[in-house]
């Protein structure tokens, strides 16, 4: 084995562990919030100060209690079912309707364009916690109460995201648009067959950050809907990290909960982002 | 390549025929003068919730009038977010329900603003209601809402690690041998030198509600106060003697190092401390969760020149919006969840203190001596928060000069502190 | 004829229609209603006897030393977040960006704070932070530092405020960073490496330049969001001590909700809104994207 051979393995191995210990920073309340869903309340604070912190309980008897009685407690699985239909509906129209409009300011040119896209930015500087009740007037003006309409609709449309995708647009050359043009196809043939695909960067990072927008959500479900049946997850998350006494150890099961299908999420348009890169034949080697 | 694409619509169509089927489901019902709406801060699956289900399904039955209420259930956040939030919605959208629960702080600015209107003839059997019920619900002489459970605070103490510091039973106090601001100390003291640190947690480090709730009983023992009676000045009240010797005493356990501006979470619970100030809800915990901890409750520490127990009180209650047209089937609503049986009905299974004299006695030989000791102290020497209309600014500069005094080193001279924080209350006054 | 797409004007408004509308009325309009609210004495509790009263909320609002304190907290978090978190999400998105072992491990573990509930995550900080037995003091005791107050003390609390931001919100950045990288062709790469330049040269002429739109973005929401701080503060150490972390939003909010007074929250929200967007022109200017609408 060469000399600079050795090098680069050492170096390698180097790298890898200061990486390794940089993510165990970013990491370690994750570990901690599931080990702790997997042991008494009482063992989540004794164990604190010690490495123990981030372990379960030794009884395997005692992984499955907060579970369980957290079950029993709520009917876990609707929470989670409203939640899903309605962070999946967001995510879905959150794409097509910010792309579309990130496509109308990219690739066209209209009167007052400039203007709009100025105001756009401008509306990023609006702080959603202050205008919520205006927001409820127009929702009830509209008869969209108790419906899910109430909770999808205002989240689809978000000035970050047409942002993200006219700056994916823009990067897209426009002879690729007019050679398009030549064989025949219309602007919106080239939006979904050309385009999309070729943002797919965006996509994937707009479909993440609206699904943990949607899930995490909890002022405005509950302002908006009123039957109990219709409620996402984070409203049992919010009961049951606020009615005293407060159990540690099932607000860390039910967040483990909450938390997973972000992981999967965020997983899965990573995973399909790099492979769309290798498939348009941009990606890394 | 294609087959995401064809996800992403999948789901775009399926969400959209979703959207459709909930729609298509009308509100149903809601019609007629016997029909009344409530809304509760909790949610359906808790033990208050499970209550309130008993309880109305029982109304609905055994009324003779043929009202029909149906709750809804609203669960809350941290101080009350998400359900008021929701509550403010419907005021500006005229669309409140014809009974609501609210916490007491707020009696005054709803009743103030006329959200709810007096209930005085439908509590039946008021005397035996507890005098804080009444007080908190109270309004320009009016009564507004009714409390329906009763909260309450002592000092928890660890068995064990009193021993160790050599205090005796004796030595402890209880509700008939009261222990004065020095013997607290004192104990304090013991315990800090045996254990070489921090006795007790008083719950300095949060700076919400807590910070009043809990410590005004301190200035109350010593006969001052927060405001006049009329809630008009806090200027001469706030700033006295009296009110000031309370504020020191928080002072001097600070900088003695008897309690601490930054407890660890749980620290009682673990062994760490010795002492703990918090509310009954702290019984239930410490029975499931900690059982390994040997551990009793003693009274509030008393002023020295006075010798007045005084402990806090509060509570959710129930209320009429100003806004019904259903006052006599509202009326009957809260006459009888606020009755005996139904209140003791929520108060055993929320494992909270009662609110009614006669249900105390009912509950007494079905709960913990701890719990009795906190349902007697309550009893004795409940004292309610004052009804304010600006309460929530008057609560936060309270917690505000609780904090400024724990700072002893920026803050020592606590007659000049409480000066600065009465002119800045004032401006919450009218 | 030559048909250029990016002349023909009537279509695009189809395309942004959706957004557009969706847009005006939940954000657009309510925050007119704001501008509206701002000249009256809107209480929460009493909205039927709201009244106009010119420009009295204004005029507390000058006077006000609470919103003048929390104006020069947000500038100090503005200030260091800015290039602590930017820095720290570009570092970490290049880490990711490049093929190694456990690739997926290190993406998950850099984005674990943005997913994961704040409920957790303050519970660790204030165990960390404590100031009598936490984690860091005894770390720091370790290299002869006395023992630090942090979130209790006036002077250092906004500094773990900002330490905490930046490690909850770079992941969120690095995503961004992450789809901008992903977006530079490798043919250019391989191109610059077979003119012999080092791993240093090719991220200075290759990477920061091809990089600049999503840098651009993600500066100017970055920056904003910054001066929307609100969860913090309010979970951590509810502005406190002293107000010393209070922030805009936050007090805003408070004043509006807690307080009720929606007419003076109205008026803090404009002029705080007005000056963000002052200082996001002036920032965008500095960072050369005035002309980013071509």
């Amino acid at each position: 084995m060469s000399n600079s051979h050795k090098a680069k393995i050492a170096k390698t191995i180097i790298s890898t562990i200061l990486i390794t210990l940089l993510a165990l920073l970013f990491l370690f309340p994750l570990v901690w919030m599931i080990a702790s869903s997997m042991k008494s309340e009482s063992a989540i604070y004794h164990d604190l100060s010690s490495y123990r912190a981030f372990l379960p309980a030794f009884d395997i008897n005692q992984w499955g209690k907060a579970y369980s009685s957290l079950l029993a407690r709520f009917n876990v699985f609707i929470y989670i079912l409203n939640s899903l239909f309605y962070g999946l509906s967001v995510t879905a129209g959150s794409v097509i309707v910010n792309s579309l409009a990130g496509y109308g300011f990219s690739k066209f040119r209209f009167k007052g364009r400039r203007f709009l896209f100025g105001l756009l930015l401008a509306m990023l500087v609006i702080p959603g916690e202050t205008i919520i009740i205006q927001k409820f007037q127009i929702a009830r003006g509209l008869g969209m109460l108790n419906t899910p309409f109430a909770v999808i609709v205002p989240a689809l449309a978000g000035p970050f995201n047409i942002y993200m995708f006219k700056n994916f647009f823009d990067a897209i050359s426009n002879d690729i648009i007019e050679s398009a043009q030549l064989e025949g196809a219309g602007m919106f043939r080239i939006y979904w067959q050309i385009m999309l695909p070729m943002a797919k960067p965006a996509v994937a990072t707009v479909g993440t950050l609206s699904f943990i927008g949607s899930w995490n959500d909890y002022i405005w479900p509950l302002m908006v809907l009123t039957d109990s049946s219709k409620f996402p997850l984070q409203v049992a998350i919010t009961n049951i990290n606020n009615s005293q006494p407060v159990y540690m150890n099932q607000v860390m099961a039910i967040l483990t909960i909450s938390t997973i299908p972000l992981i999967l999420v965020y997983i899965f348009f990573q995973k399909y982002l790099v492979q769309g890169m290798g498939a348009s034949g941009t990606g890394e080697k | 390549m294609k087959h995401w694409k064809l996800s992403l619509l999948a789901v775009t169509v399926l969400s959209i025929m979703g959207l459709s089927a909930c729609t298509a489901k009308s509100d149903s019902g809601a019609s007629g003068d016997k029909n009344i709406e409530m809304w509760v801060q909790y949610s359906k699956e808790d033990p208050e919730g499970k209550a309130m289900k008993t309880n109305i399904a029982e109304f609905n039955k055994t009324n003779k009038q043929g009202y029909k209420a149906t709750v809804q259930y609203i669960p809350r956040s941290g101080s009350g977010g998400g359900y008021e939030d929701k509550i403010n919605a419907a005021l500006n959208s005229n669309s409140l329900p014809d009974v609501l629960t609210l916490d007491g702080p707020n009696t005054a600015a709803y009743a103030d603003s006329k959200i709810i209107q007096p209930i005085d003839k439908y509590i039946a059997n008021k005397d035996d209601v507890l005098p804080s019920i009444i007080n908190q619900g109270t309004y320009k002489g009016k009564l507004y809402a009714i409390g329906y459970s009763e909260s309450g605070v002592g000092i928890y103490y660890n068995k064990q690690m009193f021993k160790e510091a050599g205090i005796t039973d004796q030595e402890l106090p209880s509700l008939t041998k009261k222990w004065t601001w020095d013997e607290f100390m004192d104990i304090s003291k013991r315990l800090k030198n045996k254990f070489n640190g921090p006795a007790i947690d008083m719950q300095l480090s949060d700076h919400s509600e807590m910070s009043l709730y809990s410590l005004a009983p301190f200035i109350w023992s010593a006969d001052g106060s927060i405001t006049n009676k009329a809630g008009t000045k806090s200027v001469g009240y706030f700033d006295s003697a009296k009110t000031a010797s309370a504020f020191q005493l928080i002072q001097n356990l600070v900088k003695d190092g008897y309690t601490t501006i930054s407890p660890k979470e749980k620290g009682f619970q673990t062994g760490k401390y010795a002492m703990l100030m918090s509310g009954s809800w702290t019984i239930q915990e410490l029975d499931s969760q900690y059982k390994d901890i040997d551990y009793g409750i003693l009274p509030y520490p008393v002023s020295p020149k006075t010798k007045k127990l005084v402990s806090p009180t509060g509570s959710w209650q129930y209320a009429m919006s100003a806004s019904t047209t259903k006052t006599k089937a509202a009326g009957a609503l809260i006459k009888f969840l606020s009755a005996k049986n139904q209140m003791y009905r929520t108060s055993m299974k929320m494992t909270v203190l009662p609110a009614r004299k006669s249900v105390s006695k009912m509950m007494m030989s079905k709960v913990t001596p701890n719990m009795q000791f906190l349902i007697k102290q309550n009893q004795v020497s409940g004292h309610a928060r004052p009804v304010l209309i600006k309460y929530p600014q008057v609560s936060r500069t309270f917690a505000e000069t609780v904090t400024k005094a724990t700072y002893y080193k920026e803050n020592p001279d606590v007659a000049a502190l409480l000066k600065k924080q009465a002119t800045d209350m004032q401006q919450y006054l009218k | 004829m030559h048909r250029n797409s990016l002349t023909r004007s009537s279509q695009a408004w189809l395309y942004i229609f959706p957004a557009l509308l969706i847009l005006t009325l939940f954000l657009f309009i309510p925050a007119l209603m704001s501008i509206y609210y701002s000249f009256t004495n809107f209480n929460m509790l009493s909205p039927q006897t709201r009244v106009f009263n010119g420009l009295t909320n204004y005029i507390t609002l000058l006077k006000d030393p609470i919103f003048g304190r929390s104006l020069r907290n947000i500038g100090q978090f503005v200030i260091f977040i800015m290039p602590l978190q930017v820095g720290t999400a570009l570092g970490l998105a290049l880490i990711v960006n490049k093929k190694r072992a456990g690739n997926t491990f290190f993406k998950i573990s850099f984005f674990a704070p943005v997913v994961v509930s704040l409920a957790v995550t303050s519970v660790l900080w204030l165990y960390i932070l404590n100031p009598e037995q936490g984690l860091l003091n005894g770390v720091l005791s370790h290299f002869g530092i006395s023992a630090q107050p942090f979130l209790t003390s006036p002077k250092q609390a906004m500094f773990a405020i900002i330490g905490i931001s930046t490690w909850q919100g770079a992941g969120y950045q690095m995503l961004i960073f992450l789809a901008g990288l992903q977006n530079i062709p490798t043919d250019v790469y391989e191109a610059a490496e077979l003119d012999g330049a080092n791993a240093w040269e090719r991220f200075i002429h290759i990477t920061l330049p091809m990089l600049k739109p999503t840098s651009v973005m993600i500066l100017t929401t970055t920056f904003i969001d910054a001066f929307k701080l609100i969860i913090q503060p309010m979970v951590m150490t509810q502005g406190g001590p002293m107000n010393s972390t209070i922030t805009p939003v936050y007090y805003i909010y408070r004043t509006g909700f807690t307080d009720r007074q929606l007419g003076y929250a109205s008026a803090m929200s404009v002029i705080y809104g007005a000056a963000i967007i002052i200082f996001t022109i002036v920032q965008r200017r500095i960072t050369g994207d005035d002309n980013n609408v071509k």
